[in-house]
């Protein structure tokens, strides 16, 4: 890990909604809900600034906010010099002036490879731009997670989660990374990205199929699907622990396939076709005992976990296509979910309340429903295909491949389909089947 | 709210510093288990149930089972001009009449050569999606072998594998095209 916490923001209040708190609501007025933040250059308060952090952590973080949706960036750059209240009063009256609710502004204390930021939040509609809560953060100038991240985008993604959390009550997701396949058909190798695309890292090298990686709950391995001994078998390896072997997890005859782990990270369900037809199993992680939950003619297949652990949504053609299905956590109390269309790639919302799966009509697009069946609805139409969403640990994004563009590639949207969908993959690969990761520890 | 907060800035500076310290955890790295002994058939222990030796447990792989044939390479199996493919319609995996015919001359071709064992590749157009392929593809290559063994070839001479999706013989995203991957195909190796 490269860098560590030295202070936390204040405390937050004990209970806050996930909306920003009533006071930024009231100010935007015009039935925009977004909280208005300026971050302005950071200052260097002691020592030489060569890797351009005083620009670039405001920039990256303000791209976070931007992302996460509840926030609006105001524009401008303005330097605040060191020590100077008098001057960093008439840049928050300016910002204030421009319509900003909030600022954010960092102090950058470097001294050789140690660089420490004092991130200070403001109150922009408070008569003295109060100050409101501060964090230092500690960063060692070394690589970060992976070969191919940068660590001061990291650092700019953990100042962006805090913003975040102190004015929704969660953290925000910058701070996470973004598994896929690259390649096309017959030649897919798994990488290892930030969440907004950057620092692409191989994580796969063995020149065969690799497909379906999925992270695991504590964000330290992903398990996958590899044709390396030649079968389709389930794997796992390690991202941030280059000299850790892969691991095999299952290599039954037949098909072991479509991972998704148990919230607690102690099981896998999988899919497996050893005993004549595609079924879901559960694997207990840490003996390889297997326990079947699926005793069907058809193909099951693709499981996905409730939050809870409790329940299991998954894809069987039993009703003639692929639907979607819920069964117990045992197996039992099966029911279909989704009726009329051809329909795969369940995922269960980390917040339990939606499930998303794709549509097939010709073209394929994103749906969500409610566990309970209800509110079915599109969440993509009209541009291209679009499938394999994975959620974000916060449960308001996804991250989802479509061809919308010509080829395969990476996007990331806000769940309310009205925002701005972002692509973060691009170049002449095909960019498939994304995981997003837990909250990095 | 907010405001409260800032009043406890520097307190909760020094004592957080002193609870991060504190508590600097990071989850204990397991040891490497790349090659794990046959499972255990230890029953799978209920969900939510304490374990707090699990994590750091090194996790055995769920392998064959114990007296099971290894699986042939698939790289060891060669195409051979007589075993014909067939065909599928989309999203499904029965055999079609004009098809069965294929088959059962490349029975009689397996009879005929029973030094070879064959393996049967189940194949998939783009459309659906891959983990969904994957599976159909078995059950092409299932349903192509079943037919084979009606036809009096011996099980143990046969291997499937599904290869989804991934192994399009045709690229473009036409029917003509996708009708072309949907298929099964045939490789032989010496016994």
């Amino acid at each position: 890990m490269v860098f560590t916490a030295v202070g936390l923001w204040a405390p937050p209040p004990p209970v806050r909604a996930q909306a920003p708190p009533d006071v930024y609501i009231n100010v935007t007025g015009g039935g925009s809900t977004k909280l208005n933040i300026a971050l302005p250059d950071f200052t260097v308060v002691s020592g030489s600034d060569a890797a351009g952090l005083s620009r670039l952590l405001p920039t990256v973080a303000g791209n976070d906010l931007t992302l996460n949706g509840l926030f609006s960036v105001v524009a401008g750059t303005e330097r605040i010099p060191a020590n100077n209240p008098e001057a960093l009063q008439q840049t928050w009256a300016n910002f204030a002036a421009a319509g900003a609710h909030a600022a954010a502004h960092g102090l950058l204390t470097i001294r050789g490879d140690r660089v420490e930021a004092d991130v200070r939040l403001y109150d922009l509609t408070s008569p003295q731009f109060r100050m409101i809560a501060s964090r230092k953060f500690d960063a060692a100038a070394t690589p970060a997670h992976t070969s191919g991240s940068d660590w001061r985008r990291r650092l700019a993604h953990k100042i962006a989660d805090e913003i975040v959390l102190q004015f929704t009550g969660e953290k925000g997701v910058a701070d996470t990374k973004i598994a896929y396949v690259v390649g096309p058909a017959g030649a897919k190798e798994i990488v290892v990205a930030d969440y907004d695309g950057f620092g692409v890292t191989p994580v796969t090298r063995n020149g065969t199929i690799n497909l379906s990686p999925v992270w695991s709950p504590d964000a330290r391995s992903i398990a996958f699907t590899s044709f390396m001994n030649g079968y389709p078998d389930l794997f796992r390896l390690f991202p941030f622990e280059p000299r850790r072997g892969t691991q095999t997890l299952a290599s039954f005859f037949g098909i072991n396939s479509s991972p998704a782990w148990s919230p607690d990270g102690q099981y896998l369900a999988l899919t497996l076709s050893k005993d004549g037809n595609p079924e879901i199993y559960i694997l207990t992680v840490a003996t390889g005992a297997l326990h079947r939950l699926t005793r069907h003619a058809s193909i099951d297949t693709e499981p996905t976990w409730s939050p809870t652990g409790q329940q299991i949504a998954f894809v069987s053609d039993r009703a003639g296509q692929p639907r979607i299905f819920v069964m117990d956590r045992d197996g039992s109390n099966v029911r279909q979910l989704t009726n009329g269309g051809f329909h795969t790639q369940p995922r269960w919302s980390p917040k339990g309340d939606t499930i998303v799966y794709t549509q097939r009509e010709g073209t394929h697009n994103l749906w969500a429903i409610s566990p309970g069946g209800t509110n079915a609805r599109p969440l993509t139409s009209g541009q291209g295909d679009n499938q394999g969403a994975t959620w974000a640990p916060d449960g308001r994004h996804i991250a989802f491949q479509s061809n919308r563009s010509g080829r395969w590639q990476i996007y990331v949207m806000l769940l309310d389909g009205m925002s701005t969908t972002t692509q973060i993959t691009s170049g002449a690969a095909e960019s498939t089947s994304p995981s997003w990761s837990p909250r990095l520890p | 709210m907010v405001t409260r907060a800032a009043q406890l800035t520097m307190m909760s500076l020094l004592l957080a510093g002193l609870m991060i310290t504190g508590c600097a955890k990071r989850p204990a790295t397991t040891a490497a288990s790349a090659a794990a002994p046959a499972p255990t058939a230890a029953p799978a222990p209920a969900p939510g149930s304490s374990s707090s030796g699990a994590a750091a447990a090194a996790p055995a792989a769920a392998a064959a089972a114990p007296g099971q044939a290894p699986r042939p390479s698939p790289k060891e199996f060669m195409a051979v001009a007589a075993l014909k493919e067939v065909y599928f319609d989309f999203d499904k995996y029965d055999i079609r009449p004009e098809d069965a015919k294929t088959l059962d001359a490349n029975a009689a071709w397996l009879k005929s050569n029973s030094d070879n064992l064959v393996l049967i590749e189940g194949h998939c157009d783009e459309r659906g999606t891959n983990e969904y392929n994957l599976a159909l593809g078995e059950r092409r290559a299932k349903a192509t072998m079943n037919y084979l063994v009606s036809q009096g070839v011996q099980t143990n001479r046969i291997t499937i594998i599904s290869y989804g999706e991934e192994r399009p013989v045709c690229t473009e995203k036409t029917e003509a095209c996708w009708a072309k991957n949907r298929r099964a195909a045939f490789l032989v190796k010496p016994r």
